[in-house]
């Protein structure tokens, strides 16, 4: 019952149902058919039309939206030289985050990221970079991020989460760029904005992108606001900031836009302007009432200034207006778990796990949320589903470090000590794991053991302070007091108010008097 | 991500292996029965064009074959289907059916069947349009405002409208800039048609100007005279959006307020009929389709929202109002009225399922797969854990994070000193006080079990004892059980005095490779001998009184001393044993006397510290002597009291002596700045340019000088002396550290903790001595674990600069105060000390 159909209109009906490949093929098959000549003036419509169509489903295969994409590359974080202030004001700075303005809760309770950050209920990109000190700290691997590396941001394709992107041609690029007449292009609004959208996505070449999209936008007399907006996005990519706050502004000037506010947003976020964010956020947020994406954005940078409280406000009104909200129903629930109110935690993430979301991090959020419930009968299911559900060897150590606190809350040490001796096993950068492990080789007493460990978890995560704290402890119990004193330093700068810490240092200040 | 699924009401597959797309369903009255009912109308790409009329299934009929009212092969795909006024002078709704070449217009009519299978419908063609060019899409409505009458446009791939008026074909317009087909949609309110174009805006064409703009047969052409005419097409208004759209709305049901919905690849659109966006929604999946479906309120418009992750979702403008799970994406959907059923959701999806289903709160529990469940058999889970158990504890002893310190070193050393003095002495003085001096041959053997690198050796002992070599430099041991190295020298006395000390210790620092550090670690092992009284004295005859006497007290029959100290028998007429002498090469001499009736030795001589040596080698032979007669219960013991005085008066010397230290110490300073400053002056006077008379101070400086060195002498000999007080001192320490352990049975920690009270320092300091440190000491001890009660015990050390102090007077109060506690059952220990435990942390981290 085959029926023959126009191959473009069929190309082209695959498209809006989103069949990609098969537009592509079709495609293929029709410039086959009638090549198109990227160089002659006067083609012929179809064969231009179908060049586009899959100029486009190429695009679509590979895209993600750039709002979402941040990851800040090595050198981009290492040799900035537009920071403004080295001490900023308290409450205006993402650099130096102000601890607990917000009436958060302390990294007593709730641990930091390597960059001083609570740890949020929501993986996303970004929220793990931070801004390192030295080199040093640049190169080391922050445990929460997946890749091994940080990525270097000019360095190929942004890898869509879940989708492989190797897109092989046999016959080399679908487009030579470097053969590309832009300014001819560039006249031509029917097909200039297809052509930069896969400069941008599919190529990953910002350079040819940006000097497209200025021609582009000349041709448009400087009235088209998406232009500007791609503009931006180039400057952005290429670390011009100014340049491209400058051009988004002049977008907005043009049309008011959701896009362009997250994107003017998130350039204020990279200048380390959270304020003037939160501001934009809210002037767009007077334009476009209950976009549950402004929103977010807004809660997001509350959360990252430690602002607990607001931010959570903020996931609140986003689930008012969405409520299948992942981000926000994850983040209310590890706020309310680190506030110590476990079932209402259990509430949210049991309401993630009937919307569907089936993986190892919710299980083991459950079974620890299960835990301190003391709904013990389904902690350990709990788990075992977690482990049953890894996807990698991160995630295998974090669900046995978290068995491994259950085992130490439960009181069985050898089963805590094996637990985290396997997390060590499955990563061995795992801190925190060091860490615990040498508290109970303290108990064994296995001194030198247990300051072997403190020493590597310290030196793996200095963001921690209880490796040094514990290091000040023991090294203060074995009379060495220099190395006390300096692991308490240590300590009480990763956490400036912790008590014991304080005390701790009180008694070495004073030894060290009376010496 | 939803709580609740779409609940099914009715649904079936069409076809096998047939597609569909966005136009392929329509829903309506289509056979005019004037119900209100509706049908539900899908063409497919294959040419299958299907009318349903749904009804709940019962759950007798098995067959869902009477839902169906028809199905015809048309041949051709079937693009779009329409339901419209679209025949003249009908007021009839009639099928507009638009194939790639072709748009059909038909009439679908029922009636009523004669036996119980039901009624029958037929498809009637009224008209067809032969089409010049592949046609995409149309939109119909009564263009130009005519009243009672539906016309039609279709946009053909090449970007053509083409205008139907009903039957006859009116016009046919190029658009501008025209690339690839958009959604196309007809405002009847405006009069507009709007479409999304390839540059990536909303364009809104009137009627109007598309009616009077000239009339082209092909593209170059109309180009052309558009030019030449001046009639270009131009757009009423543009929007620019940016992306593509997938379908473009606008609902008629609320008049007041005109909205154009614009489904786009990333967002929502609401725009006012003037081109101006009314409100827009980032959308965070990929939709497939949309229906603006009803008004709730003054001004707000609920749309359905279909995409890719399978969930339905209701929107009220921007806010979602309700999301369900569907079991596929949909490319089309609708909302219609049924027999008992008003509103139900109708979806087509590309693989031609058709659903009919409504919003309900059937919760779509994702119910999670199970995990392996293995049947709990408890005695071989039991013994496979226990098995599990042994394997990990076998492996932990074995294997670690960290690499364990080895318990054997790989080096062993061992001393060996010979058991006879040395034929040829080897001694640097050859006698003292015409006695020769002996030496003794020691033996170090270095045995290693690995490689080790680059073995340095060590040996020191105490002064004034000396050995002849104390630095070796050793080749390189290889691997293997036999590698060894030895190694001998001699040690001998080298000073005119006793030494407080018989033991010598030996270190080896060497580095041991490791398979990543092949430098090595360094490492360091000791070993510890002991040299032979007969280095330090020789046999003499007993003297029957001395100055000083000390009396061990045992619990067993007194033994021949000859059978204790063999290599000291005399050959003597002594056949009891009773009286055996040692005369030190120093030239004091020491007795040892047994009871004959009672089970008591006496040690006497000359001088208290000399009979530490031959004390503590009484106490040692005597453990070994009964031990090897296999005497378990032998034990030493001392009635007291300690003979502090006596102890005292070395305290004393001692003490003096550092006073003389620093009495010279000034004196020479004081000399030095004197001829200094004679020095200066004698400078000054030669460098006169005009000599002056010297005035003496060259004899002055000449006098000065030899007061100097003079007192460099005194204190240098004062020195001397100061090393021997203190080796006497140590000595005397030693002696009633052991006598006070005798006294009161202190065990060994009790007497390590004595030991190190009373001697704190190997040697001692100008800035710190022997005196102060020992004060401190014991009065902290004094005032901790001897206080007289434990409400004096103090809590913290109060530390102060430790100083000489001016007499020793304090010192021997507090020592003679130590011995007394001691005597009335005072315990040594430390831990009455406040030792807190602190708490440890452990911080809580999440995946």
């Amino acid at each position: 019952m085959e029926v023959t159909m126009d191959p473009l209109f069929l190309a082209w009906s695959y498209f809006r149902r989103r069949k990609f490949q098969k537009c592509s093929d079709i495609c293929t098959k029709v410039l086959g058919d009638s090549p198109y000549d990227q160089e002659s003036d006067s083609p012929l419509l179809i064969s231009e039309a179908a060049w586009s169509l899959k100029t486009r489903a190429l695009t679509e295969m590979v895209y993600i939206d750039e709002v979402e994409v941040d990851h800040e590359g090595i050198a981009e974080m290492m040799l900035d030289e537009s920071s403004i202030a080295q001490v900023a004001r308290p409450g205006t700075s993402l650099r130096l985050p102000g601890t607990s303005q917000g009436g958060g809760p302390s990294p007593a309770v709730r641990p930091m990221t390597q960059s001083g950050r609570p740890i949020t209920g929501f993986v996303r990109p970004s929220t793990q970079s931070g801004r390192p000190g030295t080199m040093e700290q640049a190169i080391k691997t922050p445990r929460t991020a997946h890749t091994a590396r940080p990525v270097t941001s000019s360095s190929g394709r942004f890898v869509r989460l879940g989708t492989a992107s190797m897109l092989t041609n046999l016959d080399g690029p679908f487009i030579n760029l470097s053969r590309l007449n832009l300014t001819k292009y560039a006249q031509k609004p029917s097909m200039s904005k297809t052509l930069f959208d896969y400069i941008f996505h599919h190529e990953n070449d910002v350079k040819n992108a940006l000097d497209f999209a200025a021609l582009a936008t000349e041709h448009a007399q400087f009235k088209d606001w998406w232009w500007k907006v791609q503009l931006g996005k180039c400057y952005y990519r290429l670390g011009l900031h100014r340049e491209a706050e400058k051009q988004f502004r002049s977008a907005l000037n043009h049309q008011e836009m959701v896009d362009t506010y997250l994107y003017l947003a998130k350039v204020y976020q990279r200048l380390d302007q959270p304020i003037t964010a939160l501001n934009l956020f809210k002037q767009g947020l007077d334009h476009f009432p209950g976009e549950a994406t402004l929103l977010t954005g807004i809660a997001r940078i509350h959360e990252e200034m430690n602002n607990i409280v607001s931010a959570t406000e903020y996931y609140k009104d986003v689930l008012k207006q969405d409520n299948t909200h992942v981000e926000a129903i994850a983040c209310i629930g590890s706020n309310h778990f680190y506030t110590d109110q476990s079932e209402i935690a259990l509430r949210f993430y049991r309401r993630l796990l009937q919307m569907g979301v089936y993986n190892c991090q919710l299980y083991n959020n459950l079974g620890l949320c299960c835990f301190y419930a003391q709904q013990y009968d389904m902690t350990l299911s709990s788990f075992e589903r977690a482990l049953a559900l890894v996807s990698n060897d991160e995630e295998q150590s974090d669900v046995w470090y978290n068995l491994g606190h259950v085992a130490v809350g439960i009181g069985d040490l050898t089963l805590a000590y094996q637990c985290f001796k396997l997390a060590l096993a499955f990563n061995n950068d795992h801190a925190e794991a060091y860490n615990n492990l040498a508290v109970l080789e303290l108990r064994k007493g296995r001194v030198e053991q247990s300051k072997a460990f403190l020493q590597t978890a310290a030196s793996l995560a200095p963001h921690m302070y209880e490796p040094h704290f514990n290091l000040a402890t023991l090294a203060e119990k074995m009379g060495d007091l220099q190395s006390s004193y300096a692991a308490a330093l240590k300590a009480e700068d990763a956490f400036p108010e912790h008590v014991d810490t304080q005390q701790i240092l009180k008694i070495l200040r004073q030894h060290f008097a009376e010496l | 991500m939803s709580l609740f699924k779409a609940r099914d009401w009715w649904a079936t597959v069409l076809g096998e292996g047939e597609e569909f797309d966005q136009g392929c369903l329509c829903v309506g009255d289509v056979d005019n029965s004037g119900t209100g009912l509706d049908k539900i109308v899908v063409g497919s790409y294959m040419g299958m064009l299907r009318i349903f009329l749904p009804h709940p299934s019962k759950p007798s009929e098995v067959s869902e074959a009477d839902a169906q009212l028809l199905e015809v092969h048309l041949r051709d795909p079937i693009i779009q289907v329409e339901l419209g006024k679209f025949v003249s002078c009908s007021e009839l709704l009639h099928l507009a059916v638009l194939h790639p070449r072709k748009l059909s217009v038909y009439a679908v009519s029922g009636m009523a069947g004669n036996v119980e299978h039901g009624d029958q419908y037929q498809l009637r063609l009224v008209y067809e349009h032969n089409l010049q060019r592949t046609a995409c899409n149309m939109t119909y409505g009564p263009f130009g405002g005519v009243t009672g009458h539906h016309f039609i446009c279709i946009q053909s791939m090449d970007g053509m409208l083409m205008f139907f008026e009903q039957e006859s074909y009116a016009f046919g317009r190029f658009l501008p800039g025209f690339l690839l087909p958009g959604p196309l949609c007809y405002c009847a309110h405006t009069d507009t048609f709007i479409t999304v174009s390839s540059a990536r805006q909303v364009e809104s064409y009137r009627y109007e100007t598309l009616a009077v703009a000239t009339d082209a047969d092909t593209r170059q052409e109309g180009e052309q005279q558009s030019k030449s005419a001046g009639k270009r097409l131009q757009a009423d208004w543009t929007l620019i959006l940016g992306e593509g759209a997938l379908d473009i709305v606008i609902p008629s049901f609320s008049p007041s307020a005109h909205s154009i919905f614009v489904l786009g690849e990333r967002n929502l659109y609401c725009l006012k009929d003037n081109g101006q966006i009314r409100f827009m929604k980032k959308l965070e999946y990929n939709s497939s389709c949309f229906l603006p479906y009803a008004a709730v309120g003054e001004g707000t418009t609920n749309v359905l929202m279909a995409n890719y992750n399978n969930m339905l979702l209701v929107y009220q403008d921007v806010t979602l109002k309700w999301a369900a799970q569907l079991s596929c994406v949909p490319v089309a959907v609708r909302v219609a009225n049924f027999q008992e059923l008003k509103g139900l959701v109708v979806t087509l999806s590309s693989e031609g399922h058709l659903q009919c289903s409504y919003m309900g709160t059937d919760p779509s529990f994702f119910t999670a797969p199970k995990v392996e469940a293995r049947e709990v058999n408890y005695e071989e889970v039991d013994t496979e854990m226990r098995t599990l158990q042994k394997i990990i504890r076998e492996t932990t002893k074995t294997q670690d994070i960290l690499p364990r310190a080895d318990m054997e070193d790989e080096l062993i050393i061992t001393a060996s000193v010979s058991t006879d003095l040395d034929a040829v002495s080897q001694a640097l003085l050859p006698e003292i006080n015409g006695a020769t001096v002996p030496s003794v041959t020691v033996q170090i053997k270095v045995k290693s079990r690995s490689v080790v690198q680059n073995p340095k050796m060590t040996v020191c002992v105490q002064p004034p004892l000396a050995v002849s070599q104390d630095q070796f430099g050793l080749d390189s041991l290889g691997g293997g059980g036999g590698s060894q190295a030895v190694v001998t020298f001699s040690a001998y006395l080298n000073g005119l005095y006793p030494p407080a000390d018989l033991t010598g210790d030996v270190a080896v620092s060497y580095s041991s490779p490791t398979e990543l550090n092949p430098a090595g670690v360094p490492r360091v092992t000791q070993c510890k001998f002991s040299l032979p009284l007969r280095l330090v004295c020789s046999p003499a005859a007993p003297l029957k009184n001395a100055k000083y006497k000390i009396t061990v007290d045992t619990n067993k029959p007194p033994v021949n001393l000859h059978q204790v100290f063999p290599d000291f028998a005399v050959k003597s007429d002594d056949k009891e044993g009773g009286a055996l002498a040692f005369r030190f090469i120093t030239g004091s001499s020491v007795s040892v006397l047994a009871s004959k009736s009672s089970q008591r030795y006496r040690i006497q001589s000359e001088s208290f510290e000399d009979m530490w040596l031959i004390a503590k080698e009484l106490v040692q032979r005597f453990d070994g002597h009964f031990a090897k007669q296999g005497v378990k219960d032998f034990r030493n013991s001392f009635a007291g009291p300690i003979p502090l005085s006596e102890y005292f008066e070395i305290v004393e010397l001692h003490f003096e002596l550092r006073v003389n230290a620093e009495k010279y110490q000034d004196l020479l300073s004081e000399r030095a700045v004197q001829f200094r400053a004679i020095q200066r002056r004698l400078l000054t006077r030669f460098k006169d340019k005009t000599p002056a008379p010297l005035q003496n101070l060259d004899t002055l400086l000449e006098g000065t000088y030899r007061q100097v060195i003079a007192l460099a002498d005194a204190a240098e000999e004062n020195r001397a002396n100061l090393h021997q007080a203190f080796a006497s001192l140590r000595s005397a320490t030693h002696l009633v550290i052991m006598l006070v352990s005798l006294w009161q049975g202190l065990g060994i920690d009790q007497t390590a903790i004595l030991e190190a009270t009373l001697l704190p320092l190997l040697q001692d300091t100008p800035q710190l001595g022997w005196e102060e440190s020992v004060d401190a000491a014991v009065s902290h001890l004094l005032r901790t674990c001897l206080s007289r009660s434990s409400k004096d015990q103090a809590t913290s050390l109060t530390t102060e600069q430790l100083s000489m102090p001016k007499d020793t007077a304090r010192l021997k109060k507090h020592i003679t105060l130590l011995c007394d506690r001691l005597g009335k059952g005072g315990r040594l220990s430390l831990t009455s000390e406040a030792n807190v435990p602190t708490p440890v942390m452990m911080p809580a981290v999440r995946a």
